[in-house]
């Protein structure tokens, strides 16, 4: 060893020499130094979190080991912890000055509490689990989650959408005593993939259609592998996101009522199930609560885990038999923060020892810290008792996946980790719950709009509606969906492309559900470019369009459940934050008002890049995705025209606002404000609809949104069924409603339906004294979209023309 | 009393439509069990008439699609299950389980290779029946339609006239109507000679009931079974009735010594 070469920070407080672990003298250090050794060691803990830790151990009056040094940062990383959501805020924004304290416990943990106690019995599970369950029916309960993997996309598009995928399935799983999955979502957020590379202004970054290609690959092969259809999704794409792509994977799953509750005892063994144990994937918790830059795709790599979906299967395989045997008394994943995260969530109240020398390791050599906080995938973690581990020795030989005893809960209260005959961390849960709250300073001013701004004249309507559906924001995700196996497991009865040519856009998708007659609907809606100038609006309308998806394809609106998924740049841009705040508020607006409850949640900090022009942030994103409950298969509601003699009708207010829209940003309209929601007629009108839906007289339906109701009415001629002879004179709206509103204007809470010519008495008198017009008919007597307001023809387009330009558009680049 | 017959559905790590499959199967009347591969033995087959390969990706197909899984197959059974072929069972292989049984070689020679458009297709296709005769297709038109999902679906022969006999010798059970991934004479499903082996891309279990198909209004099929069944019941419910028929023609035939080979469905 040289004597010459200057010690690391770690080195200068550790007892040498290293071994598998060492104890570290951090009482020695002054807050720069606690930073420093932080930083060197990658832990992403603040100078606060930092001291705090110090105080812990002056208090035990002991020093910490590596190990536990590493547990702790997983344990308040932002990724595990929520600490933003948790913070403390001092807020200046449309409500005037205000301190927040916790962003989770004011808008979205209270606000679904309020209305699960108004829906007893329906919200099983909320917030404490892998995800949130719902009620399906006597016996199943439904859940749903959502996750990020932004940072490790942005390094490896390929296995970072993968493992993202390969994550939540695994949320699944370990969700109650093991959930069945059944579905999955996919949502990203890239640069556009026509994008020059020259507007690229970093090193390194990967152009968005690489992004694009090996995002959808990496689902792709997870999602087809595990045998889980992809039914749902969307792109948005936008130049922002080309430093730091957004990819949201979510999976559904079904569970017995009886096998949601879980609880570990004394006595209970632990065991791991599933893939080995590797260097894959440290600090992956710890790498996503931090900023990109050009760096990151050097030196992180580590962090980004290597995807095996057959290794998963097998671990599924095996948990469901288990579970149905009866054989799991507690299950996790093995997620961010590795065994480290897993062991401490199930052995938090109880304690108990974990043995890392039991653990298989892909590679020999790693130390301790490596072992119990490596984020290598495909692993889940039980606590069973005793008398069940011959059965379940058996089974894992049957489904030829491994199974590791790791330790036992023996009711102390305390972590114990054992590796090569010492204690290598000792650490009490309970003193742990209370990281720093974090205290932040946030402001929002909405920019001004100006109401002349909304009210442009469209020279060609027929012209404007053909760019708009080839625009990327509306073209058909066609190439992309049909890369997903979206029918296995024979479930998918609407599917992400159905109507009578299967090729025509959805709204939701529904799946039956194995033993019940009940069917689950998944809708999801971000709206980023709403969020740029009005982030309370874009909350509010995510959760108006989520829902009303949901409710378009036949669930009922008040057995609804939603999810939120947040993302933004620099939390500590007090601008940045400010649009945060006023989304989250937004969003809890919106849920309360619909009484529709969050049951899960989660978000994503830090998507933020360094390029050599400076920093580039997203914009702040919300996804809302959630699960609709569907009484029976004859609800069910697809979005594409069925019959020649249908007519058509609107059912919503449309207003002048085009802030938001496609049309606005194709036409380069900055100021126009963005549509506000009008919650309480939208929920009447989504009763109201859904009693229609009850009584048969609904043939189809289709919420109007990106490109506004020119585009609505083409999607759903996209079926090929019919010409559409509509007139936009009895349109409800506003005053300030010019054509290019009536015609692309994406004012929120609108659904077009299709009724038979002897119903639509019946359905017009149930919106008797709401916003609800008749809009035309369906025609076997030309194949064209005609649009007419009173006697002028504002657009006359063949709809295979159309169909053609939407369907062609991503596809050439794809 | 009736002796209902029994369906083993072979699971290898990987498989992962063998839960639809064995529910369409349990739907006709079969007796299903699914097996996982580790506990498969030669013995396993006595008692059963049909053997199921079903979709997925078994072993996760990173080298030819189905090859390891032929190969645990031939370890595992030996010539058992060509023996089980030889004394009146039948075969089925569905997607992942046609490759398979296309490795194993229980099928006219040809391979499973990636679509012509280099990626995964997951659609709808619509099908030329050409085995009118065969167990699993005579309750089934002319014409009618299945959902694919593979990468690896073209099938092609050494010499492209090969895959042209097979459609003049009926081996070629089901064509697509249409060129849907390069497959030689646009070939979808092969049949043995026996007709009681059966290999095809498409997913009957997909298809179990009417609200399958994509198009809410779908009616090719004329409602005699009563509205709720899809095109795909109709081949798991042609080949029930074809075992059970066979079976009991058999036990009548018990008292005779004379055995006759069942004729040729072709």
């Amino acid at each position: 060893m040289s004597d010459t070469a200057p010690l690391t920070p770690l080195e200068r407080i550790a007892d040498a020499p290293a071994d598998h672990y060492r104890v570290l003298r951090i009482s020695e250090l002054d807050g720069d130094g606690l930073l420093e050794l932080s930083r060197f060691m990658k832990l992403s803990l603040s100078r606060e979190d930092m001291l705090a830790i110090q105080t812990l151990y002056a208090e035990w009056g002991r020093e910490p080991t590596d190990v536990e040094l590493e547990v702790i940062a997983q344990t308040w990383s932002e990724h595990c912890k929520h600490r933003i959501f948790g913070a403390t805020i001092e807020h200046e924004g449309s409500d005037g000055p205000e301190t927040i304290h916790s962003l989770f416990k004011t808008y979205i943990r209270d606000v679904s509490q309020r209305i699960f106690d108004q829906k007893p019995d329906f919200v099983l599970s909320a917030f404490h689990d892998n995800a949130g369950f719902i009620r399906l029916d006597d016996d199943l309960a439904v859940c749903l989650k959502a996750e990020t993997h932004n940072h490790p996309s942005a390094i490896e598009p390929y296995a970072g959408a993968n493992t993202g995928l390969g994550g939540v399935i695994r949320d699944i799983l370990g969700a109650g005593k093991g959930a069945k999955p059944i579905g999955s979502i996919d949502v990203f957020c890239f640069g556009s993939p026509d994008t020059p590379a020259d507007r690229i202004r970093a090193q390194d970054v990967i152009h968005p259609l690489g992004m694009m290609r090996g995002v959808v690959r990496g689902v792709r092969d997870y999602g087809n592998r595990m045998g889980i259809p992809t039914i749902s999704g969307a792109i948005q794409f936008d130049d922002a996101y080309i430093y730091n792509p957004l990819v949201f994977c979510g999976t559904a799953g079904v569970i017995p009522i009886a096998d949601i509750e879980k609880k570990v005892e004394t006595g209970h063994k632990v065991i791991a199930v599933g893939g080995r144990t590797g260097r894959d994937g440290l600090h992956g918790a710890t790498f996503s609560s931090a900023a990109l830059d050009t760096d990151s795709h050097e030196t992180d790599q580590q962090a980004v885990q290597i995807g095996n979906p057959i290794e998963e299967k097998k671990a599924a395989d095996f948990v469901l038999a288990a579970r149905e045997k009866g054989l799991i008394e507690f299950i996790t994943d093995c997620g961010a923060g590795g065994f480290s995260s897993a062991a401490g969530e199930m052995l938090e109240e109880s304690g108990g020892t974990i043995d890392l020398d039991q653990v298989k390791l892909k590679e020999p050599g790693l130390v301790s810290w490596e072992i119990f906080i490596s984020e290598s995938q495909e692993r889940m973690v039980l606590a069973v008792k005793e008398s069940s581990l011959p059965e379940l020795r058996k089974l894992a030989e049957l489904y030829e996946t491994e199974l590791t005893e790791l330790g036992e809960a023996d009711g102390s209260g305390v972590l114990k980790v054992a590796h090569h005959g010492r204690i290598v961390c000792e650490l009490d849960g309970s003193r742990l719950h209370d990281a720093p709250i974090r205290e932040l300073r946030s402001h929002w001013t909405k920019p001004s709009t100006s109401p002349d701004a909304s009210t442009p004249q469209v020279e060609d309507a027929g012209e404007m509606l053909r760019e708009l559906l080839g625009d990327f924001a509306i073209a058909s995700r066609e190439p992309i969906i049909r890369e997903y196996d979206h029918e296995v497991q024979g479930n998918t009865v609407l599917k992400p492309l159905a109507g009578a040519s299967g090729d025509a856009p959805q709204d939701a998708t529904v799946l039956r559900i194995n033993g019940s007659k009940r069917l689950l609907a998944l809708g999801l809606s971000l709206l980023p470019e709403w969020g740029k100038s009005d982030p309370y609006a874009m909350g509010v309308a995510c959760v108006d369009e989520c829902i009303r998806q949901l409710v378009a394809a036949g669930a009922d609106p008040d057995r609804l459940a939603i999810l939120d998924n947040f993302c933004m740049g620099n939390p500590d841009d007090e601008k940045e934050l400010g649009a945060l705040v006023e989304t989250v508020k937004g969003i809890a607006f919106a849920a309360e008002a619909y009484n529709s409850p969050f049951v899960s949640g989660k978000d994503s900090f830090y998507n933020y890049f360094q390029t050599e022009d400076g920093p580039v942030s997203i914009p702040v994103t919300v996804l809302i995705s959630g699960m609709g409950i569907i009484e029976e298969e004859n609800h069910v509601i697809g979005a594409s025209l069925r019959r020649k003699d249908s007519l058509l009708a609107i059912i919503g207010t449309t207003t002048g606002d085009l802030g938001g829209s496609v049309f606005a940003r194709r036409n380069g309209i900055v100021e126009a404000a963005v549509p506000e929601t009008r919650t309480e007629e939208a929920l009447q009108c989504y009763r109201k609809y859904y009693e229609a839906v009850k009584s048969g007289l609904i043939r189809s339906a289709h919420d109007v949104s990106e490109g506004g109701l020119a585009v609505t009415l083409a999607e759903m001629a996209f079926s090929g069924k019919a010409g559409l002879e509509i007139d936009l004179c009895s349109l409800p709206m506003d005053d300030l409603a010019g054509k290019a509103a009536m015609l692309f204007g994406e004012s929120p809470s609108r659904l077009v339906i299709e009724v038979a010519p002897k119903d639509f008495d019946k359905v017009a008198n149930l919106f008797d004294g709401l916003p609800f017009a008749a809009l035309g008919r369906a025609t076997g007597s030309h194949a064209n979209l005609r649009i007419e307001w009173g006697k002028e023809i504002l657009l006359d387009q063949p709809i295979s023309d159309l169909k053609a330009i939407w369907k062609e558009s991503l596809a050439r680049y794809y | 009393m009736e002796r209902k017959p029994c369906a083993l559905l072979l699971k290898f790590p990987g498989t992962n439509c063998d839960t639809e499959t064995a529910r369409a199967l349990e739907a006709v009347g079969f007796v299903t069990e699914i097996l996982p591969i580790s506990a498969l033995k030669p013995e396993t087959l006595v008692g059963v008439s049909l053997v199921v390969m079903s979709g997925g990706f078994s072993y996760g197909d990173y080298i030819v699609s189905g090859r390891i899984a032929s190969l645990v197959m031939e370890e595992k059974l030996g010539d058992t299950l060509r023996e089980f072929r030889d004394n009146g069972g039948y075969v089925l292989g569905i997607c992942n389980g046609f490759q398979i049984l296309s490795q194993l070689g229980l099928l006219p020679p040809g391979s499973l290779v990636p679509n012509t458009i280099g990626r995964f297709q997951c659609q709808w296709v619509r099908l030329e029946n050409r085995a009118r005769k065969s167990p699993y297709l005579c309750h089934l038109p002319e014409e009618f339609e299945l959902p694919i999902a593979n990468v690896e679906g073209r099938l092609v022969t050494s010499d492209p006239a090969e895959a042209e006999g097979y459609v003049k010798d009926g081996a070629a059970a089901l064509l697509y109507a249409d060129d849907v991934n390069g497959s030689f004479s646009r070939i979808a499903g092969l049949q043995d000679e026996t007709g009681r082996v059966l290999g095809l891309m498409p997913h009957p279990e997909r298809f179990l009931y009417r609200r399958n198909h994509y198009d809410p209004d779908w009616d090719e099929i004329p409602d005699s079974e009563g509205s709720e069944w899809g095109s795909g019941y109709l081949m798991f419910r042609s080949l029930y009735q074809a075992i059970t028929e066979g079976e009991k023609n058999q036990a009548e035939d018990l008292t005779s010594t004379a055995h006759t080979p069942p004729s040729l469905p072709v």
